[in-house]
């Protein structure tokens, strides 16, 4: 037995691709959706429906093996992502260096493509779940018209994904970044030619870009942060004296943004014994930040990016847009709102991850961060009657958890929680859109119900989904991914601030009950009881095998991901989880650092399953209280009393719940308002009437009238001429006989 | 004998009117007729001149202006001429060409 897991171990650890070979093939990964974007969206019309299924599939299929292939790899120590540069290689990872992009000054960008653990894991979720989606999709959309298009956008979606996580460096990072955020829009306003359903995509897009600013001011901080860092390391600062050149060298090359050079920043940075003089309370020396600390400008970057995480991760105060975005299709609600694009934030993080540790400020704001918005979206998940809104307010709920996580710098397990969010909150979405498809399309749980027996298949995985995002049962991975987030916060030792862990860890659990309760109550009234009165069809009919096949694999994969959270895995006394041993060379360093730069003490927490058993029953209690809850007041108490009168508070509280805290509304009386009116201004009165009328009509006027003054100089008439020369000698002969006297 | 600017006062009133008349006088017939009234103040004026400095450069000056002035008129009346057969008047204030 243990010959034959020895066997099976070193047969997964060993790459039988040749590393160069798929290193230098890494775009491919990125390119294969892109070309099937291409030839849907050009030739699709040509193509039929059938030929864009296929190749949309097919694209996306490729790219997954490739992932496959590239993951495989990557789990041989041997593999070394090649050394460029001066950097030093990482082992367990795959890199290529495509050239330079732009080069200004001081600053360079680089095409490059680097597959770690992380990006591994990350690549086959999208991948994955990608595929998937597009099965779904070929018989969710079967009726629309605009088939072609749709696949076009999807496939355009999944490569910048990809290019998102794949990317080296920030800027590329930021291509992809924002290439997600187009595709969203795109796709959210798919059927733009209803107007709501537009100016959805639109608030998608502009909350994001408000995102994004923050982002390009953060990564233009951050260059000059290196780059400052860098001159001052040129000036001897540094006690080890080839570690600089090589330093400088390397950064000048691969240019201020690429992530080992950020992460080699971070540990010279960091204040230890004797590695670099300049450490984060040096006051920087040259440059446009000269006079502020190291540490300082770090953790005002660090900000930066959580804001512009905030945009596209759905967190406060910009994650006004997700709600909205259920008005585009089911799928694209369960790949790009639930499972991909909304996790770019907390993939950001991940991989500053050596940066943000080192700034305690930083790390405490995105936890409170994430942790308000967890709370605050439970909260308005109570009173929304709409199944998509339901889950996309859960999605923010658990976002919000990702970046309770990855703030306290537990960040394995913000991204184990992302994998198995994709994987079961892709699977609700899915289910819902299995819902939506088979009752013509109603999406208010008051209407439905009694949905178990006459769609069992539907039933099935959403019932999986709901125990594994609730944790009722510890049968599926959103338990242990959960409970492996509020095992971390507990034990997180932050130094000086020892009540913000507590505090995060305390809303998380309030956070675990509320969303045991909201996704009980949509099972319930949903599935179970007898069918609503107001219900659109009489019976529901199943979904076909393209819609049902994609919705099992996921339920699977749900349940299956619970291993990844088990302590197994040797090492860290006792047993790791596998999860954070197999993230481990990806993060080693940000934990080192963490507590070299004293935002957090080194937990000397045990591994092995004890510690961990005190949690799960913590949680197992919270999870079955929601629900019971739930079940009690939806199955026992209102079916029982049909005219059960609320008093009143508790009436407005549900409008003011549903309203969703009218936070739409006060956006739109403070901001939306004020900058409609301004612009209203802009066009009324410098537009039309300054530079139109006065500037540039004035200017044709003002010509018109001196020409109309001067036009009485031509004539035309030889007299009039010659009277002028008269005049004109006249007045030369009096001269000359004044002058000449 | 009469005093030299009489004469010069009598050239310069006849110079005078000349001018007038050739930027008011319409017709072009008599526009004509007022440059020649002008030639001829200035042939006076010379004349005067040569009788007060007694010698003879100035009957040769207005040998010279009636030369002039006849080879002026023969021309200017051909182009009347032709610009009353191509146009059917000889109004200057009708010829105005140039104003466009």
């Amino acid at each position: 037995m243990q010959q034959l897991s020895d066997r099976m171990q070193h047969f997964f650890m060993t790459s039988p691709f040749d590393v160069a070979g798929l290193s230098s093939a890494l775009w491919l990964i990125i390119a294969l959706p892109l070309l099937g974007a291409a030839v849907c969206g050009l030739f699709g019309r040509w193509l039929g429906r059938a030929n864009v299924n296929l190749v949309a599939c097919a694209s996306v299929l490729g790219s997954f093996l490739l992932s496959g292939m590239v993951f495989w790899a990557i789990n041989d120590r041997g593999t070394i992502a090649m050394s460029y540069h001066g950097m030093e290689g990482s082992p367990y990872a795959l890199a290529s260096d495509y050239g330079t992009w732009f080069q200004v000054g001081a600053f360079t960008a680089r095409f490059g493509l680097f597959v770690d653990h992380l990006s591994g894991t990350m690549l086959l979720v999208v991948t994955g779940v990608g595929f998937l989606i597009h099965l779904y999709s070929t018989e969710y959309m079967s009726h629309d018209p605009a088939y072609a298009r749709y696949f076009a956008y999807l496939n355009l979606f999944v490569a910048m994904m990809l290019t998102l996580v794949m990317a080296d460096n920030l800027v590329l990072t930021f291509v992809g970044w924002e290439g997600v955020g187009l595709c969203s829009y795109l796709l959210i306003g798919f059927w733009y030619t209803d107007a709501a359903k537009a100016w959805a995509g639109r608030k998608a897009f502009i909350t994001n870009r408000i995102g994004d600013f923050a982002f390009i001011i953060g990564a233009c901080l951050l260059s000059l942060w290196v780059w400052s860092f860098s001159v001052q390391a040129q000036e001897g600062n540094f006690s080890a004296p080839g570690r600089s050149e090589r330093y400088r060298r390397g950064v000048s090359q691969v240019g201020p943004l690429n992530y080992t050079g950020l992460e080699a920043t971070a540990r010279l940075i960091a204040p230890g014994p004797g590695v670099s003089k300049a450490d984060l309370n040096t006051e920087i020396s040259t440059g446009p930040l000269k006079g502020r600390t190291y540490g300082a400008v770090l953790t005002a970057v660090m900000l930066l990016f959580l804001l512009g995480a905030a945009g596209k991760s759905a967190q406060l105060p910009l994650y006004v847009w997700l709600p909205d975005a259920m008005a585009g299709p089911t799928p694209v609600s369960a790949l790009i709102h639930a499972a991909t694009m909304v996790t770019a934030g907390v993939y950001l993080f991940a991989r500053l991850g050596s940066l943000l540790v080192l700034s305690q400020t930083a790390m405490i704001t995105v936890s409170l961060v994430g942790a308000a918005t967890a709370i605050f979206a439970a909260v308005i998940a109570f009173a929304q009657d709409d199944i998509k809104k339901v889950l996309a307010y859960s999605t923010v709920s658990q976002l919000g958890f990702m970046f309770m996580a990855a703030g306290m710098g537990v960040f394995w397990a913000a991204v184990l929680h992302l994998v198995t969010h994709a994987f079961f909150k892709a699977c609700l979405f899915l289910g819902a859109g299995s819902v939506m498809h088979g009752n013509a399309d109603e999406v208010d749980i008051k209407k439905l119900g009694g949905l178990r027996q006459q769609m069992p298949w539907t039933w099935v995985t959403f019932l999986t989904a709901t125990v594994a995002i609730t944790g009722v049962l510890p049968l599926a991975s959103g338990f242990f991914s959960k409970d492996a987030i509020l095992h971390g916060l507990r034990h997180t030792e932050l130094v000086q601030y020892e009540w913000v862990p507590k505090l995060v860890w305390g809303i998380g659990l309030i956070t675990a009950a509320c969303t045991a309760f909201y996704m009980w109550r949509l099972y319930f009234l949903v599935f179970e009881g007898e069918r609503s009165k107001d219900a659109k069809v009489p019976e529901a009919h199943e979904s076909g095998t393209a819609i049902v096949f994609p919705l099992l694999m996921l339920a699977s994969l749900s349940v299956i991901g619970l291993v990844y959270a088990l302590p197994l895995m040797n090492g860290g006394g006792g047993g790791e989880p596998v999860m954070e041993n197999f993230l481990s060379p990806v993060f080693f360093h940000a934990r080192h650092l963490g507590v070299q730069a004293g935002s957090f003490r080194g937990g000397s927490a045990e591994g092995g399953w004890v510690p961990l058993l005190p949690g799960w029953g913590l949680a197992w209690v919270i999870a079955l209280t929601g629900a019971g809850f739930a079940y009690w007041l939806y199955m026992v108490v209102l079916p029982r009393e049909r005219n059960l009168a609320f008093p009143f508070w508790v009436r407005r509280l549900q409008a003011v719940v549903r309203n969703k805290f009218y936070v739409d509304e006060l956006y739109d009386a403070v901001i939306v308002r004020p900058v409609k009116f301004g612009s209203f201004i802009l066009y009324r009165v410098v537009d039309s009437l300054l530079i139109d009328r006065v500037v540039v009509r004035g200017v044709a006027w003002v010509t018109y009238q001196v020409g109309s003054v001067i036009r009485y100089f031509q004539t035309g008439d030889a007299q009039s001429y010659a009277a002028v020369m008269a005049v004109a000698v006249l007045a030369a002969v009096a001269y000359a006989f004044y002058n000449f006297r | 004998m009469v005093p030299i600017p009489n004469y010069l006062i009598l050239a310069a009133v006849l110079f005078c009117m000349g001018m007038f008349g050739v930027l008011v006088r319409r017709n072009a017939l008599v526009v004509f007729m007022c440059i020649e009234l002008m030639l001829n103040a200035a042939n006076l004026t010379f004349l005067a001149f040569a009788r007060m400095r007694a010698d003879l450069y100035g009957h040769i000056s207005a040998f010279f202006i009636i030369a002039v002035a006849a080879a002026e008129a023969a021309i200017g009346l051909a182009i009347v001429i032709a610009v009353f057969r191509s146009r059917g008047t000889v109004d200057i204030g009708d010829i105005k060409t140039l104003k466009h």
